[in-house]
């Protein structure tokens, strides 16, 4: 029995370790690229970072990325002046792009569709409205030379708070044990594909005890809640900018107009604030918009966005004209 | 509580601590702790359906007893009838009830008479029945033909009925060579546990990488069989052949693997049937417990081939007609069996049906001759085309599927209901016959390499293969436990 014991142990290890070799070999796993908060309490990537992001079992969707000087993937150099027309488009996960090649991304597709015009993509996984205002507010002399800056925003996620302020979990993240366990791809691997979800649920149900089960609602009350939630983000809405601000000549938002509450779109109606809707255009395409792995846009997904902002800004230019 | 989770990985290296560790010392506590720990397995599912499991191993152990204590053959044979009625009339009531009421209010339709079934009840299958019911009727049938006799401990009785490693999906192991091991002694084997090991890994294989990946598609297209060409429904049936070894035989192979944990050594079921030479080669190779159990209780009782050719060919037909019936109360399963028989009939009248029982396809080369594989491609295609029926939802069904096939033939390629590459499972399931091509003399010994390192480069690749071809999404439920 001693024997086995030991020889159990001495393969498990051999296993691991060579599995950590295949993993690297044939580069099964995404990178994680260094988070940092700048010095104006801005939270983007550390400048000047490439590797490459990993989606599927076997990787079907492999993509390269580029964090440029400024701390975003993109693959160009964000330099604003006056004498160029500048596109900023500011979001989240989307905009981020890690899904793609970071030379193939919407940024690139409307360069591509307008001439002369540079496109500065401040993308980041998780960012809600409070980031990417107070970006914008901690920016403002970089972002005043920009000419149109577009703000991706889905309702349910990116209006849950009123304040900008560092988002903790996000930064924990960023600790030596989380960085630690980073470097193991084995781990990595298999948090992505979803292997230790089982262990970790068990675990979560055996120290849960039962007690985080949301009680039952009824349909009326599950919509007088969602109708409260509803004016409470718009509120948040109005706090942010309040304090942050908001150019309604050369700020519009980017937004699934089906997937956004009436309240808002009349409000933002009301209150001319622009919109780009891009929910029937991507409804109408007959190809699939977004990828088999997660809910990104796919090439296809990022064309027609490219294609909708690009007609956007021919529209804003000849109205100027 | 299925092989692939992590429930039962959990429960194993319980009970593995348990046995070798806590009940070490006395034969009868370990089998008590076989006993709780198949019943807590087989509860699980449904703990009600642990009061049938029980009172089938009741009924046979008193059966058993009473046919053993008389001399008089007229009550022998009573006593076997309350086993085989019993065992029987569980699984026709739970399995086959519906089906009958159903065929027959079919059938007085068709005679014209118009009525409403208010008959069918909701019941449900109890997972593993058709197994356990077919095991404990061999102890009762194998004391009546007094090749065994019965054991007065009740308990050991019990954990070779509801044995869990190989209670729900077999094999279905005959009492002399189970029970016996039940009742005797067991210590620990460094490299039969070890040979345990391989085997559930290489089980966890076929189960993961083979079978769970393919099925997507299977269900894809046999969902859809009427949108899709001809060359996809070909493609679907192959691929289900596929998915229903590696299921199958995956859980086999984890059976036996476990098995071997704890000391006892189960038949084997699965011999790489892929690579037989004719249907009745097949039929040895594939589930062979339950072509042994046919066999012994059923076609050699009618005759056997000891016996005129003309009542021999209706003995087979009657063994493939059952063989079909207990694996689903469905009329495709019937066709199914019926199909084989026609299929293993005329290799009979050849005299072919022994040929090939203990030799495998390129006994003493490395290559198959032409003829060799021209035999186990013909047989691969027959015994495919036959899983028409296996996996068709009815009977009218299985027949659109093959009118389609022959009478509508066009091409087009098949995209990965997913969106998944294809080429990834053509390459997976070419792989794994040139493996399995390469392992083919021994169905216990899988990484039977005698180099260190390639027999670890295996370990780690198989290892590897498992995690690329995890799918949290799919049901990971064996296609067996219906039965």
């Amino acid at each position: 029995m001693k024997k086995l014991f030991f020889k159990i142990f001495i393969y498990s290890i051999l296993i691991l370790l060579a599995l950590e070799v295949y993993i690297r070999v044939f580069h099964l796993t995404k990178d994680y690229p260094v988070r940092y908060v700048d010095e104006f309490g801005v939270e983007k990537w550390m400048p000047n970072q490439e590797g490459y992001s990993v989606t599927g079992n076997r990787r079907q969707n492999f993509s390269e990325y580029k964090i440029n000087s400024f701390g975003y993937n993109s693959y160009r150099e964000f330099s604003p002046s006056k004498d160029k027309v500048e596109i900023a488009l500011v979001g989240d996960s989307f905009i981020e792009g890690f899904h793609q090649n970071y030379y193939n991304s919407i940024g690139s597709k409307i360069e591509n569709k307008l001439n002369g015009v540079e496109v500065y993509e401040y993308g980041y996984a998780g960012y809600d409205l409070a980031d990417q205002l107070h970006l914008i507010s901690q920016y403002k002399e970089h972002f005043n030379l920009i000419d149109h800056v577009i703000l991706g925003i889905k309702f349910e996620n990116d209006l849950t708070r009123g304040e900008y302020h560092i988002v903790k979990e996000r930064m924990a993240l960023e600790s030596p044990f989380n960085k630690a366990l980073r470097q193991i791809k084995l781990l990595v691997y298999l948090n992505s594909i979803g292997i230790l979800d089982t262990p970790k649920d068990l675990v979560k149900k055996l120290f849960s005890n039962n007690k985080e089960k949301a009680p039952k609602v009824s349909k009326l009350e599950e919509d007088k809640q969602q109708k409260a939630l509803e004016v409470e983000y718009l509120e948040n809405f109005k706090s942010l900018i309040k304090i942050y601000g908001f150019d309604k000549n050369r700020f519009v938002f980017l937004l699934d107009s089906e997937k956004t509450p009436e309240l808002f779109l009349n409000y933002l109606n009301e209150y001319d604030y622009k919109y780009i809707d891009f929910s029937k255009t991507l409804k109408k395409s007959k190809r699939p918009t977004t990828l088999i792995y997660d809910m990104h846009w796919n090439n296809n997904g990022r064309t027609l966005i490219a294609e909708l902002i690009t007609n956007y800004v021919k529209q804003m230019k000849s109205i100027q004209k | 509580m299925i092989f692939n989770s992590i429930e039962f990985f959990i429960f194993l290296l319980i009970v593995y601590f348990l046995y070798w560790f806590v009940f070490k010392k006395s034969l009868k506590t370990q089998n008590i702790l076989i006993l709780v720990s198949s019943y807590l397995f087989y509860g699980w599912w449904d703990w009600r359906f642990l009061s049938l499991i029980l009172l089938s191993t009741v009924v046979d152990y008193l059966v058993a007893i009473q046919i053993n204590g008389s001399a008089n053959q007229r009550t022998r044979k009573s006593w076997l009838w309350v086993s085989v009625i019993f065992n029987l009339g569980l699984l026709g009531f739970f399995k086959y009830y519906n089906f009958f009421v159903d065929s027959w209010v079919d059938m007085v339709s068709m005679l014209g008479y118009d009525i409403k079934s208010t008959w069918t009840l909701k019941v449900i299958l109890p997972v593993g029945i058709s197994f356990y019911t077919f095991q404990t009727m061999s102890y009762s049938f194998d004391v009546y033909y007094k090749k065994l006799k019965p054991t007065t401990d009740f308990l050991s009785f019990a954990a070779f009925v509801s044995f869990f490693p190989q209670l729900v999906a077999g094999p279905i192991e005959r009492a002399s060579n189970l029970l016996s091991q039940i009742l005797e002694e067991r210590k620990f084997d460094y490299k039969q546990t070890v040979d345990g090991i391989k085997l559930i890994l290489w089980g966890l294989f076929k189960k993961i990488v083979i079978a769970d990946s393919l099925a997507p598609m299977v269900d894809d297209i046999f969902a859809n069989y009427s949108t899709y060409p001809a060359s996809t429904l070909i493609l679907g049936v192959t691929l289900f052949s596929f998915q229903v070894y590696g299921d199958f035989s995956g859980y086999s192979d984890i059976a036996i693997g476990t098995s071997k944990l704890f000391g006892v050594e189960l038949m084997s079921n699965f011999k790489f049937p892929n690579f037989s030479r004719n249907v009745a080669e097949y039929w040895q190779r594939w589930h062979a417990s339950l072509s042994n159990w046919f066999r012994h209780y059923v076609y050699i009782p009618l005759g056997g081939s000891r016996t005129s050719k003309l009542k021999s060919v209706r003995n087979i037909a009657i063994v493939f007609l059952l063989s079909g019936f207990w694996h689903g109360a469905n009329w495709t399963f019937i066709f199914w069996g019926a199909f084989h028989a026609v299929a293993f009939i005329p290799v009979f009248l050849m005299g072919r049906n022994a040929i090939y029982k203990d030799s495998v396809v390129a006994e003493n080369t490395i290559f198959p001759s032409l003829t060799e594989l021209g035999q186990v491609l013909l047989t691969f295609a027959i015994v495919t085309f036959s899983r028409i029926f296996f996996r068709a939802e009815s009977i009218t069904v299985a027949f659109d599927f093959i009118d389609k096939i022959f009478t509508d033939f066009s091409f087009g390629t098949y995209q990965h209901p997913m969106g998944y590459r294809m080429v990834d499972y053509y390459v997976l399931i070419i792989l794994f016959t040139l493996y399995e091509y390469i392992i083919r003399k021994d169905e216990r010994s899988p990484f039977g390499f005698k180099s260190k390192i390639v027999r670890f480069m295996v370990y780690t690749i198989v290892i590897l293969c498992l995690l690329m071809f995890y799918d949290s999404g799919v049901d990971r439920s064996f296609i067996y436990f219906q039965f």
